[in-house]
């Protein structure tokens, strides 16, 4: 039983990189913080074995509890892994005890469990100062895995108990994703404060505190094996014992009462008037826009590359200043990055209506109304965003003479996104999470053809912007009038970029209506 | 049967304005295949303008597909629709206008609410803001939506969403409505009151055609009827020539190919504890 669901969590886990752009996105700087998190921590505990024991159960049973917590409470928060929700076995009348320990085996083999092994682990090395510590850090470790893994899970179905509606799973869905791609500039800079001082010891009685609390018993009893108090080791050794022991006790609780507990029934919302219909013109492409910009709010998996376009420079820009990259020039990047995701972001926009397109071309929707209609939302967003970032971006880069090549190249590098989007997604749609399904989902079929149209598109995005940037970089070498021409030569390039991709994407809309609609009934 | 009569005419522009004579919509030659199947097998069918037309077949039969290349939805393979007299697949701006579409298994923006859904399908339409405000609110009352009007489609029950959906279709006043499926999942009150609506439109000279499983319902809400099997058109016409003196139901499965005697599966005739 237990190997069945180990087979079926790993087969989900190989699953996971077959997907979507902004999911690969997602996932591999999720996969890059669990590196860095899993390598921070690691040589921050095997650093900790030459330190003294009293500094070291400091930092470990705050850190320690810190992370206990953060398993209590994030998946509280963002409802992570329901890929294995019990209610999803009721129908194979699995015992509940067996179906309880088979799933906990299943999460795991997850990623955040594995890096928290690894994290666990390394705790051993730090107490490995006598035989008795060395023995207890394994147990610890055991036992802060179980813990940890059994505290996520019976959270991780609390929430899906209260919080089963549609609306909170995709409100909290996007506050998860923000708060784990914060979670790595946050241990930079815990890392970079200097533990060597009194900081540690005005710290030291607050950690001994924590330390007879469940969250951080399991981190801090090998200190005391290691520092020879066998008596309050085996205290905390007990309150640790327990605390797990509850939560398993809860755990299995909770299955036999989720299997026959049936899904809640959504409280329904009301919106009155028409919203943003009426604040855009009567015409088919004020219909479309406001539609879109309808979507880009309502709908989780636009809402997803809207939170994301801000927070993907910040997660360029923190490490890249931390390893020392002279700040100056990189305030120059945050702007065109965001601009370059936010014009791309729509290449694959008429997969997202799936067959819903059919009443565009029921209707005989002209061509360029359609993508005009469907760029409106990111002109709406991308115009106020150059004019602020960029004067925010000379700021702060402490010379105002870039400020019209920057704000050439943001806008080149905007509109010839929108313009490569608006043929792309009219000629070269692929598949794409459906309508409804969380925007961490993968689709259900996606091929190599999806990975070549994303990166030409991403390409060809530079292409066009290139005589901007080109110029632009002459203006940051030399200086003189190149800082102005690439100005005019990006509002140029802008102009042309959504001329073209207008009438040309708008041809190939009109022409290919049909085909669209059967791509997206295939799909 | 009738043959189809327009295929091999000429056809004269103005000939056919809205007399309830003339064939508001004609099929003829239409072929569909997909990956070596053919779905649709050179269907000819002409539907005579203010009829209640029903088409009626198994499933697979190629109802949809049919629908489908008629609204301009599917490209055939070959064949001729026209429709108001306008080549539905030569001159598809112009052929669209005239036709009101009720699609089967195709998702709707389903993230709008059902007034934002109405004024989105009119002004796709080209009609004026105004205007779409005005019929909006007439299609609300006419098909009970009032206290849907301000919620999300997704969050609709199935009935609703075709409620929803048929409204969408009638909002630009088509000359036809071609509506597939019309009535699954919708329960029998919401039911009679579409209906209802559907004659009216058909008293006022408009043209109704839609498919549907449901025989009895078929004989008793249609003029005409087509029997379709198979990709081809076995029986069409007025719906007292195709019953022959039958029920429907009975001349439906007789041409379809009889009942299938109920055989193997034992294994059902025993429980397993």
């Amino acid at each position: 039983m237990v190997a069945h669901f180990l087979r079926l969590k790993l087969r989900i886990l190989g699953n996971t990189f077959r997907r979507s752009p902004w999911q690969l996105v997602v996932l591999i700087l999720g996969i890059l913080y669990g590196c860095g998190v899993a390598a921070l921590g690691v040589l921050g505990l095997v650093a900790l074995r030459l330190v003294e024991v009293d500094v070291a159960r400091t930092i470990l049973v705050i850190g320690g509890s810190l992370v206990v917590l953060g398993f209590l409470i994030v998946p509280l928060v963002a409802g992570v892994d329901d890929t294995l929700d019990p209610r999803r076995f009721a129908l194979f009348g699995i015992p509940n005890d067996r179906l309880a320990v088979g799933l906990i085996a299943a999460a795991l083999l997850g990623v955040p469990a594995i890096v928290l092994a690894l994290v666990a682990l390394s705790t051993v090395i730090t107490w490995s100062r006598t035989p008795a510590a060395t023995i207890a850090g394994l147990l610890s470790a055991a036992l802060i895995v179980l813990t940890c893994v059994l505290a996520s899970r019976v959270t991780t179905s609390v929430a899906s108990l209260l919080l089963s509606t549609r609306r909170a799973r995709e409100g909290l869905g996007v506050v998860a994703v923000v708060s784990l791609v914060l979670i790595g500039p946050a241990i930079a800079l815990i890392a970079s404060i200097d533990w060597g001082s009194d900081a540690v010891a005005a710290l030291g009685s607050f950690a001994d505190t924590l330390g007879w609390t469940p969250l951080g018993a399991a981190w801090a009893f090998p200190a005391d094996v290691a520092a020879r108090a066998y008596g309050p080791a085996l205290l905390r050794f007990l309150i640790a014992g327990a605390f797990a022991a509850v939560l398993a006790l809860v755990w299995l609780a909770l299955v036999a009462k989720m299997l026959v507990t049936p899904e809640r029934a959504a409280t329904v919302k009301t919106y009155g008037g028409l919203g943003w219909f009426d604040r855009f013109r009567g015409t088919p492409s004020g219909a479309i826009a406001a539609r879109s910009v309808t979507y880009w709010i309502r709908d989780p998996r636009y809402r997803v590359s809207l939170i994301m376009i801000p927070i993907l420079p910040i997660a360029l820009f923190i490490p890249l200043s931390i390893v020392g990259v002279d700040p100056e020039p990189l305030w120059l990047m945050p702007l065109p990055v965001m601009c370059l995701f936010l014009g791309w972001s729509i290449h694959n926009d008429v997969a997202f209506d799936s067959t819903a397109v059919w009443q565009h071309v029921a209707s005989g929707t002209p061509g360029r109304a359609d993508r005009l209609g469907r760029a409106a939302p990111v002109i709406l967003v991308g115009v106020p965003l150059i004019l602020v970032g960029s004067a925010v971006s000379a700021h702060f880069h402490g010379d105002w003479a870039v400020l019209p090549s920057l704000i050439g190249v943001s806008t080149a590098i905007l509109f010839a996104g929108i313009g490569i989007s608006s043929v792309m997604s009219a000629r070269f749609p692929y598949p794409a999470v459906q309508p409804g399904d969380s925007p961490f989902q993968q689709p259900q079929t996606s091929g190599a053809a999806s990975a070549l149209i994303q990166l030409v598109s991403f390409a060809l995005c530079g292409v066009i912007a290139a005589p901007a940037i080109v110029l632009a970089a002459l203006g940051l070498r030399l200086g003189g009038d190149w800082a102005t021409w690439s100005l005019v030569c990006g509002v140029a390039t802008a102009v042309l970029s959504l001329v073209i991709g207008t009438v040309w994407g708008g041809r190939i809309f009109e022409r290919r209506g049909p085909e669209l609609l059967a791509f997206a009934n295939r799909h | 049967m009738t043959r189809p009569t327009l295929a091999d005419e000429p056809f004269v522009a103005g000939e056919s304005d809205a007399d309830t004579d003339t064939d508001v919509l004609t099929i003829s030659g239409l072929v569909k295949r997909f990956e070596g199947t053919v779905a649709v097998d050179d269907i000819d069918l002409s539907v005579p303008a203010g009829s209640f037309y029903g088409i009626v077949g198994p499933n697979g039969a190629g109802k949809t597909t049919t629908l489908s290349m008629v609204t301009g939805l599917l490209r055939p393979d070959a064949g001729r629709i026209t429709v108001h007299g306008v080549d539905v697949w030569a001159e598809p701006d112009r052929a669209k206008r005239s036709i009101g579409v009720l699609p089967d298994q195709l998702r709707l923006f389903d993230r709008l609410t059902g007034a934002q859904l109405l004024f989105y399908s009119g002004t796709l339409r080209g009609l004026d803001s105004q205007v779409v405000r005005e019929r909006s609110r007439d299609l609300i009352a006419a098909f009970g939506l009032e206290d849907a009007a301000n919620r999300l489609v997704t969050d609709y029950s199935a009935g609703m969403t075709k409620k929803v959906a048929l409204a969408a279709a009638m909002i630009h006043s088509p000359r036809v409505l071609i509506l597939d499926e019309p009535f699954e999942s919708v329960d029998p009150v919401s039911a009679a009151n579409i209906i209802d609506i559907l004659q009216k439109y058909v008293a006022s000279g408009g043209t109704v055609v839609l498919s549907s499983h449901g025989m009895d319902f078929i004989q008793r809400v249609c003029d005409s009827v087509a029997i379709i099997v198979a990709g081809k058109v076995l029986a069409a016409g007025s719906m007292d020539e195709v019953r022959d003196g039958r029920s429907l139901e009975d001349r439906f499965v007789e041409l379809a190919g009889g009942r299938k005697a109920a055989e193997g599966m034992e294994w059902l005739h025993t429980f397993s504890d």
